[in-house]
């Protein structure tokens, strides 16, 4: 649980934050200069001179009314800039090993236990400038990771990685989370990131907090296009493969909704080497691949078709946005105004998905 | 005129500027760590006071230090109570190319401590480090460079302080007479073929230091920051 409660005035901007942030991940959202990268330093204890109170489960990291400040060091925090910051005068393993103050047997298992969790083993005796975006992505989230931190602080730390780059790396973080169990905040411009990883999420601008609470709440399409003006919207599914043919190249996902998989609405997906039956993945759709139609085709490629509902039309700048629910899921289809028109999509409507196997990109 | 004399004064000269650049380097290391982390008036006023040194004539600096250290000055009594002599022994040329010489290791090292990426500091304060053990771990090893081509540049300054040396220590032949100061008093009184040969000694020493400088000044790629 983390208690935030401070001013920060640096003229001409100034940072006001009231939060309580109980969740395992809490994405921060907002546009460029809103505050989030002065949140997170505020938190690590980077930026001085913020007025309030900060306190992570209780224990006081700053309380101006008591002239109380804990220095960054006693803090237990991992930090990951948005550039990857890795010490250029140490080797991947100096580095990851920076932050281990009394070499041990447990500290050695658990750098090897992270480097593993991170696939970055062989990384070790390589210098960071030898390293791609990606790599020195892990190695800093390695370093953070080992000193076993109380939370984890990320600054958009796929922000610099391009997109084939960003779904390598993020089902690392969905690793850490659900592996290493650290809390997080983390800071990003991507919808699809806080999707994913976030169970909470915080919106901020102007060095305000416009919004607050569960993720699925706070990021609507119309808050999230208008705090980042190319905002991808995406469909993210996560299930597991109940079975796999490896013939056809397939695989049938049964949705996690609620703990439980929900057989009733199996999709099809492609089959991966490294999935087998029982094994839990998250799959991505992007809204625009998934096509809507007034009834059922008598044949189609697609290998996933299937009855909904629509349950929200939004108009976005010049697209529309269908929310529609289908059993436990809900999808976001991205369409045209003529196709709202055409197919006479309107809350309430009963309409048909269809979405083809390979729309489907594993993350995790 | 021999060579051993030549090499007395060689000597003297290499002592005197070595001493000196030994003594300024803690202080000039740290003081350009802290002006590097400060922003704001007190860090001009410092700066201005240190660059004094280089921009004021040194013979100014001389009289300042002759008169600070004299016997009229509660230091001078105090140094003089420690039963230590500073004016006009090798002490004072120490003293005198140390002052004339640290605005050059203080600048050169704070631009060293500046080019640091400040996120590397900060990430390392997350790691559990100190602003002692930063310093050791992270911005010593960052900024080696930079501080070894100051301190190679202050060491060629000293050996080359005349004015305020000549003030404070004299031109004593064998006890206070430096290179700078042979070579003048050598073309003062029409020997100028042994001032040439001394002007040759000093030219190759400073070339060395310089050459140092410039080979290991230079910042190489797997120093820099990944970005």
């Amino acid at each position: 649980m983390i208690d935030l409660s401070f001013r920060l005035a640096q003229p001409p901007f100034s940072l006001e934050v009231e939060l309580a942030l109980a969740g395992r991940v809490t994405a921060v959202l907002g546009p460029s200069g809103s505050g989030k990268t002065t949140l997170l330093e505020v938190i690590a204890g980077l930026r001085r001179r913020a007025h309030g109170r900060v306190t992570l489960d209780g224990l006081v990291f700053l309380d101006s009314d008591r002239k109380t400040e804990l220095a960054p060091e006693r803090r237990h925090i991992g930090y990951v800039p948005q550039e990857p910051a890795l010490f250029p005068h140490l080797d991947v393993a100096g580095n990851v090993r920076y932050g281990v103050r009394v070499p041990s047997e447990a500290s050695n298992r658990r750098i090897a236990e992270t480097l593993a969790l991170l696939e970055i083993e062989k990384l070790a005796p390589r210098f960071p400038s030898t390293l791609s975006g990606g790599e020195a992505q892990r190695v800093a989230l390695a370093r953070a990771l080992v000193t076993e931190p109380r939370l984890l602080l990320l600054d958009e730390p796929l922000a610099a990685l391009d997109s084939e780059l960003r779904h390598r790396i993020l089902p690392y973080l969905i690793r850490v989370r659900d592996d290493a169990k650290v809390p997080m905040i983390y800071v990003t411009h991507h919808v699809g990131e806080a999707l994913i990883l976030a169970d909470e999420a915080v919106v901020l601008r102007a060095g305000r907090v416009e919004a607050t609470g569960p993720v699925q709440n706070v990021l609507t399409p119309k808050l999230v296009t208008s705090v980042r003006g190319d905002a991808t919207f995406e469909n993210i599914v996560r299930g597991v493969v109940i079975d796999d043919d490896r013939a056809s190249g397939t695989a049938r996902l049964a949705p996690l909704s609620g703990g439980a998989p929900d057989v009733a609405t199996l999709l099809t997906v492609p089959a991966v080497d490294v999935l087998r039956s029982g094994a839990e993945a998250t799959y991505r759709v992007a809204s625009e691949d998934v096509l809507l139609l007034r009834a059922l085709p008598g044949a189609i490629s697609a290998r996933n078709v299937f009855a909904a509902r629509v349950i929200a039309v939004e108009t976005l700048r010049t697209d529309v946005l269908v929310r529609l629910r289908a059993g436990t899921l809900e999808w976001r289809a991205l369409v045209t105004p003529a196709a709202v028109r055409e197919l006479e999509i309107a809350q309430g409507v009963e309409l048909v998905i269809a979405i083809k196997t390979h729309s489907f990109a594993r993350l995790g | 005129m021999d060579a051993a004399e030549e090499i007395s004064i060689l000597a003297l000269s290499l002592q005197v500027a070595g001493v000196a650049t030994i003594a300024i380097l803690p202080i000039g290391v740290l003081l350009a760590w802290l002006l590097a982390g400060f922003r704001g008036r007190v860090r001009v006023v410092v700066e201005s006071l240190l660059t004094l040194p280089l921009v004021l004539p040194p013979t100014a600096i001389g009289i300042l230090l002759l008169t600070m250290l004299s016997k009229n000055t509660w230091l001078g009594r105090m140094i003089a109570a420690l039963g230590v002599e500073i004016l006009f022994t090798w002490r004072a040329a120490v003293l005198a190319s140390a002052v004339m010489s640290l605005p050059l290791l203080v600048r050169s090292a704070r631009t060293a401590f500046e080019e640091i990426d400040p996120r590397l500091l900060g990430v390392a304060r997350t790691l559990g480090d100190g602003p002692l053990r930063v310093f050791l771990r992270v911005a010593l090893p960052l900024a080696w460079r930079g501080i070894l081509a100051g301190t190679l540049l202050s060491f060629c300054r000293a050996l080359g302080e005349f004015g305020a040396t000549i003030l404070v220590a004299g031109n004593i032949p064998h006890r206070t007479q430096t290179l700078a100061l042979a070579i003048f008093h050598r073309s003062q009184v029409g020997r100028d073929a042994d001032a040439l040969r001394l002007v040759a000694v000093v030219s190759l020493v400073a070339f060395v230091a310089v050459y140092a400088t410039e080979r290991f000044g230079k910042r190489r790629d797997d120093t820099r920051s990944a970005t």
